[in-house]
């Protein structure tokens, strides 16, 4: 009932915002993305931490959902919610940065206020939707609607190539996940080839998917991929990325970065590693290749741009290379780094996002060419900024280290590779652990390290440090009256203001927190990461216990006979 | 001196517990945690000092106070520790299941032994001193920029205790990257000038490259011992097993050594990645001396000495050689850099770079002890000599070029500095009897005593000579001879930007010397009462260092720390039993068929001597100062002028650091520029270009039937918007 609140709550408000005058839009956003928190921050109270496995606040089993929905109900679908730790973490993050962003746009939005904020309250339902959902259907609706209120955000909102940007968006996203469906409906379509039902449950698909055949997997993994990896975005795909965060208002920017490219890898984590287990386990070297790519190749093309946005969102793609190289390490490391990457990504990119925003608002140019020195203007702006880089660039102490050291250590100890040059395999090591990847993977991964503090760093020394440097008749020596622009930014100080240090804080108190004692928050991962890396190493047959000491005793071979035997089974062979 | 170190040998022995080595692992004292956490209380009242715009100088006083603190502490960790080791637990840091029944654990506890006991008490000792003396030194910022200073400063030392106390190597990681950040921020303190701006930069940069090696380093450990944790790793190793109980895989034994290695050269600024210690200097002069001098880049010789049961492992020690080597080879280096620059302060950067060199070598050579015992009188005399520097450049408005300062020594005011650059000077140089001569000593002999390691101790001879000479080259310019100056650009270029000390024009004592000609009305300013008082015990510290050698057991004081600590050559933590020195020292070369050990003192002597009297001859003015031999009677001009035709490119080359940066610059970044710019265009045109084109085609084809199609995204997007809607809305009556 209360994970159904934070989900209708934002929607009834957008309602109420759409209905009252364009005055009350701003209060009324405020409180429709306040309540869903604390709604959230309730449900982060009562949920079972020692269950984080298990499905909570589930509505599956109400009786009266089920029978009252015969029509449909045939199809097997039920709207049914439910979280684990994970997806409650998620929702959390979805929750959190609702309310920054109403206020991050108090000041940046002077027109068409109500349909803003309108939209960006329904966005906010559909992404909480997305990690609510335990129906494909529910689940579907709402990872699809998450676009249409995006790509009006960046296409009436945005900067000045918002046209090109918002159909570059639209249609690169809408695409890919027209593959990804096709995909989970041929799933539902095995069960009910198989038993002759029909579910849309996803814990049933789960149990069933994994069933099919490596060929069959392959084919799934490729649609799903499509769609989750445009979203994430991995390399290939990740061009309508940038186009889209320059141009998006910031409130956008932070959204788009922080919760809808989670879209993309909470979709590979909770759909593509249970679902096709075979599959991910064989192409999980491929898909690691691409995410190392995604790591040095966007990490120096961030080096050479000029555009602060730009460079935010080519880092994202960067970031996010991590995020899905620690899941398809498929161990305890790299899973629950990657978890705990895609909640730490959020908070200091979405940061990081606010205070380009802010400071956009200011000198309405994101170019670092007319920008330098900033930090003798904005001292406090410029402490913010030092802080969130130095969270994103990954320093220990702050949460950035906790998930790339976790995601890195995850590729480099899983033992598929025998880099130890056939001494020993690496899974007969104590710290060893089953899985796909091996050091080398690790390896190049961290060179993206020294990549990230090129251009982190670079930016940071453009920007706020050098020779003072503001565009032509802005900023201000002056006083606020005298300033040219007028507008928006006349209304602001020159550095921040309490409402943006009040929006910044919680995101950096949480940074610090995470960074200095992220044991909790890896204790409630545990026991879903341990389930899902349970799930796929039995589907490829390496046996129920999971690596360590425990699995000295295993090696690759049965698995090895059990794929082949698979594999002649099928008439089609490998996709 | 002889007859001083009985009685010291006992007042230390009374005090610590004499215990075997490597005792049992005890559980430690709680408050040791205190000793990070009251540097983190500084930072936090210092940050809230800038909070509330505090324009005086409490900042100071407050640090002053936790650091303080924070070394009565680790005296008092010291006494209790003794001899032992012992860990603390706290609250969890990292912690989560690898495998089931196996957890991975990085916690905030400390591991405190005596190597532990020994870094602490110098690193945090000389920063309580130096935060004294940097509270008069920025005192110019207050108001501005001297909460962040310090703020910054208090980071430092609870980030290096982290890295020095950690229990395990993922907390040693956090302090390491700790310093790194604080280096940064400290580097790029005036952050105005690009300079200092690029150098920060460039020193975050390349300790990120060792980084890397050092985090490759940790995840093989993991991988190998299944811990990160050093108590359970170290016994691992004493007994020749992985974290599975079976025989320790070979390569173990040169992978892991080596990743480390990076990581040290990187933090300690060796081989090819030195070249950002001398930019550093950008920095304000006390944050040269504590962090690129004293304590943070001694953190890869720490971390060596720390995991030496590690490089041990592997019977063929070519790790060690290759760091041996490595150390020879960038002390050398650095020092013929040393001896053609004009800026004192990078001469004594340069310098560090070389004393490191030292450090390494020793390592290399199986002298743990030795290597220690440098780090530590190092830190002494190389903090007191930059802070000497620092009060000329304070006192001379950021004047650093030894050719437009001369005779410091006939000035008012300046007596306790060129007292304390002297005692500096002669430690640095291996003067007989200073601290620094008998540490450099031990190095060099012991280079001697391993098989094969000659050709090292003749390179670190040969660069002892040279470090005497540029030593003495900067004392004869600036300190001695005719009484001359130019002020620095901070006289008159009191800008917005780049301001280091507003009150450096006029605000001094005035002076005796006749200087019109080159001042307009500029005075020196000479240090007050809290520099001079600090220089002074500095001085006095870095005599007294020596004396630490005649305490304590066979290799003196440190050597005793040493010996009962992880990096004890022969403790009982090596695999053997401690054979391994011994058998190395049967059938040692020696030098020149004598025993190394006892005639190195004379060579080493002497070879100090003979560069310092080169510098007088070079340099020194005329008369008694001079040592009779100098000639020079301007602060620009020595004879050493009249050997620049001659030496011509090399002479040339030294100047120019031998070109490394310009030569870094066309190999490595330059050719990552151009391709991050192919990345991008390629990005630009091909990765996007196809996708443009993917949806050009259906579009081109579809322009027959278009007149049926709205064309228009944004009538899509609201149908489908309506659609789902109206699903959704449906679903919804039906479910109720």
């Amino acid at each position: 009932m209360f994970l159904y609140l934070t989900i209708l709550l934002p929607l009834i408000a957008a309602l109420a915002v759409v209905l009252r005058p364009a005055r009350a839009a701003k209060p009324i956003a405020l409180a429709g993305t306040l309540i869903p928190l604390a709604v959230v921050g309730y449900l982060f109270a009562v949920f079972n931490w020692d269950q984080s496995a298990a499905f909570q606040f589930s509505t599956a089993d109400d009786v009266w959902l089920y029978s009252a929905a015969p029509g449909i109900g045939a199809l097997g679908f039920h709207l049914s919610v439910g979280v684990d730790s994970v997806a409650l973490l998620l929702i959390g993050m979805t929750a959190l940065l609702g309310p920054i962003c109403v206020l991050g746009s108090y000041s940046a939005i002077t027109e068409r206020v109500k349909s803003y904020y309108a939209w960006l309250l329904v966005l906010q339902a559909a992404m909480t939707g997305v990690f609510a959902a335990r129906d494909l259907l529910l689940f579907y609706i709402c990872f699809e609607f998450t676009l249409i209120p995006m790509w009006v955000l960046i296409s009436v909102y945005g900067s000045t190539n918002r046209r090109k940007a918002g159909l570059r968006f639209f249609l690169y996203t809408f695409t890919g996940s027209m593959i990804a469906l096709a995909g989970l409906v041929y799933v539902v379509w095995y069960f009910y080839s198989t038993t002759g039902r029909w579910t849309l449950d996803i814990g049933v698909l789960e149990a069933a998917a994994r069933m099919m055949s490596p060929a069959e997997q392959g084919w799934v993994l490729l649609a799903l991929l499509c769609g989750f990896g445009v979203k994430v975005p991995l390399f290939p795909v990740h061009t309508w990325l940038p186009l889209a965060h320059t141009e998006a208002p910031a409130a956008g920017s932070v959204i788009l970065a922080a919760v809808l490219l989670k879209l993309g890898t909470y979709g590979i984590y909770r759909f593509v590693l249970p679902f096709v287990p075979v599959a991910v386990h064989e192409y999980s070297g491929a898909i690691a290749v691409l995410c190392i790519i995604g790591i040095l190749y966007a990490g120096l093309i961030c080096w050479v741009q000029t555009d602060i946005k730009k460079l935010i969102a080519y880092s994202s793609v960067a970031h996010l290379g991590f995020c899905v190289l620690g899941l398809v390490a498929i161990n305890g490391a790299g899973l629950s780094g990657s978890v705990l990457y895609m909640l730490n990504h959020g908070l200091s990119t979405g940061a990081l996002f606010l205070l380009i925003g802010m400071m956009y608002e200011r000198y309405h140019t994101r170019s670092m060419k007319e920008l330098g020195g900033l930090a003798a203007r904005m001292p406090v702006w410029a402490t913010f900024m030092v802080f969130f880089v130095m969270a994103s660039v990954g320093l220990p102490g702050l949460n950035g280290f906790i998930s790339e050291f976790l995601c890195i250590l995850g590729a480099f100890q899983a033992g598929g590779a025998a880099w130890w040059g056939g001494v020993a395999g690496a899974t007969a090591l104590p710290g060893g652990t089953w899985g796909a990847l091996g050091p080398w993977y690790g390896f190049a991964a961290a060179t993206g390290v020294i990549v990230a503090a090129m251009y982190l760093l670079y930016m940071l020394g453009r920007i706020c440090w050098g020779p003072l440097a503001e565009p032509h008749g802005h900023g201000g020596a002056g006083p606020v009256s005298d300033r040219p622009e007028g507008g928006a930014a006349g209304h602001l100080p020159t550095d921040l203001s309490a409402r943006e240090i009040g929006i910044l804080l919680p995101l950096a108190v949480l940074c610090l927190g995470i960074g200095v004692y992220p044991a909790p928050l890896l204790r409630a991962l545990e026991d879903p990461v341990a389930r899902t890396v349970r799930i796929v190493r039995e589907a490829n047959g390496a046996g129920g216990s999971g690596g360590g000491s425990a699995l000295r005793a295993d090696t690759t071979a049965p698995r090895e006979d059990l794929m082949s035997a698979r594999r002649a089974d099928l008439p089609g062979g490998r996709p | 001196m002889i007859g001083v170190a009985p009685a010291l040998n006992g007042v230390i022995g009374a005090l610590a517990q004499e215990g075997p080595a490597h005792a049992a692992t005890a559980a430690g004292p709680a408050w040791a945690a205190l000793i990070p956490a009251l540097p983190l209380l500084g930072v936090v009242l210092c940050t809230l000092c800038a909070v509330f715009r505090v324009k005086n100088r409490l900042p100071a006083v407050l640090t002053v106070a936790c650091l303080a603190g924070a070394f009565g502490l680790t005296v008092w960790m010291f006494l209790t520790t003794g001899h032992g080791t012992a860990v603390t637990t706290s609250l969890d840091w990292i912690r989560f299941h690898a495998a089931p029944g196996h957890e991975f654990v990085s916690s905030w506890g400390f591991f405190i032994d005596p190597l532990t006991c020994l870094w602490m008490l110098f690193v945090t000792g000389l920063a309580t001193l130096i935060a004294i003396y940097a509270g008069e030194y920025m005192a110019g910022d207050a108001g501005a920029g001297y909460s962040r200073f310090f703020a910054a400063f208090n980071l430092f030392v609870f980030s290096m205790a982290c890295l020095v106390m950690a229990d395990s190597l993922v907390l040693l990681f956090l302090g390491w990257e700790g310093v790194g950040l604080c280096s940064y921020l400290l580097i790029g303190y005036f952050y105005k000038r690009p300079a200092a701006v690029a150098a920060a930069k460039k020193a975050f940069i390349m300790n990120r490259i060792g980084d890397v090696g050092l985090m490759m380093g940790i995840t093989s450990t993991w991988v190998v011992f299944g811990t990160v944790e050093y108590a359970p790793i170290f016994d691992m190793i004493s007994r020749g097993v992985d974290g599975a109980g079976n025989a320790l895989p070979e390569w173990a034994g040169w992978v892991i050594p080596s990743l480390f290695t990076i990581g040290a050269f990187g933090k300690s600024a060796q081989l090819f990645l030195y070249v950002w210690l001398p930019d550093a200097m950008e920095g304000p002069t006390p944050v040269s001396a504590l962090i690129h001098a004293a304590t943070m880049v001694t953190a890869g010789v720490y971390l060596i000495a720390r995991m030496y049961p590690m490089y041990v492992l592997d019977g063929t020690h070519w790790v060690l050689t290759l760091i041996a080597w490595s150390g020879a080879i960038t002390a050398l280096w650095s020092a013929t850099i040393g001896m053609a620059q004009f800026d004192i302060k990078r001469i004594m950067a340069y310098s560090t770079v070389s004393q490191l060199g030292y450090m390494f070598a020793g390592l290399g050579v199986l002298t743990t002890t030795g290597a220690a015992f440098h780090v530590f009188t190092h830190a002494f005399f190389k903090a007191t000599l930059f802070l000497c520097c620092g009060a000329v450049m304070h006192g001379f408005a950021g004047q650093l070029d030894l050719r437009r300062v001369s005779g410091l020594w006939s000035m008012r005011g300046w007596a306790v500095v060129t007292i304390a650059m002297l005692v500096g000077c002669l430690n640095l140089a291996g003067f007989p009897f200073t601290a620094g001569f008998f540490s450099k000593d031990m190095i060099i002999a012991e280079c001697y005593v391993t098989p094969g390691m000659a050709p090292v101790g003749w390179v670190l001879l040969l660069t002892a000579g040279l470090t005497a000479y540029y030593t003495f080259r900067v004392f004869f310019r600036v300190f001695v001879g005719p009484a001359e100056f130019e002020p620095g650009d901070e006289a008159h270029a009191h800008g917005p930007a780049g301001d280091d000390h507003g009150h450096a024009a006029g605000a001094g004592t005035p002076s005796s010397v006749d200087s019109t000609d080159h001042s307009h009305g500029f005075h020196p300013h000479a240090p007050g009462l809290a520099i001079n008082f600090v220089l002074g015990l500095l001085a006095v510290l870095s005599l007294a260092a020596a004396a630490t050698y005649f305490v304590g057991g066979e290799h003196g004081w440190v050597g005793e720390m040493v010996h009962h600590s992880t990096a004890g050559v022969s403790g009982a933590a090596l695999p053997g039993g401690g054979a391994v020195h011994a058998d190395l020292e049967t059938g040692a070369p020696g030098f020149l068929g004598y025993n190394p050990h006892a005639v190195m003192y004379y060579v080493s002597a002497a070879v100090g001597l003979i560069g310092i009297l080169i510098a007088a001859f070079l340099h020194g003015p005329r008369g008694v100062g001079g040592l009779l031999i100098g000639s020079r009677r301007h602060a620009a001009t020595s004879r050493a002028d009249a050997l620049l035709p001659v030496l011509g490119p090399v002479a040339r080359g030294a100047q120019h650091k031998w070109y490394v940066d310009e030569v870094y610059d066309f190999l490595i970044i330059r050719p990552i520029w151009v391709i991050a710019h192919l990345f991008h265009l390629f990005d630009k045109l091909i990765v996007d270009g196809l996708v443009g084109l993917a949806g050009w085609l259906p579009r081109g084809m579809g322009g027959a039937i278009r007149p049926t199609q709205s064309g228009h995204l944004h009538g899509y997007a609201v149908g489908m918007a309506g659609g789902v809607a109206v699903l959704l809305l449906v679903v919804l009556l039906v479910a109720w």
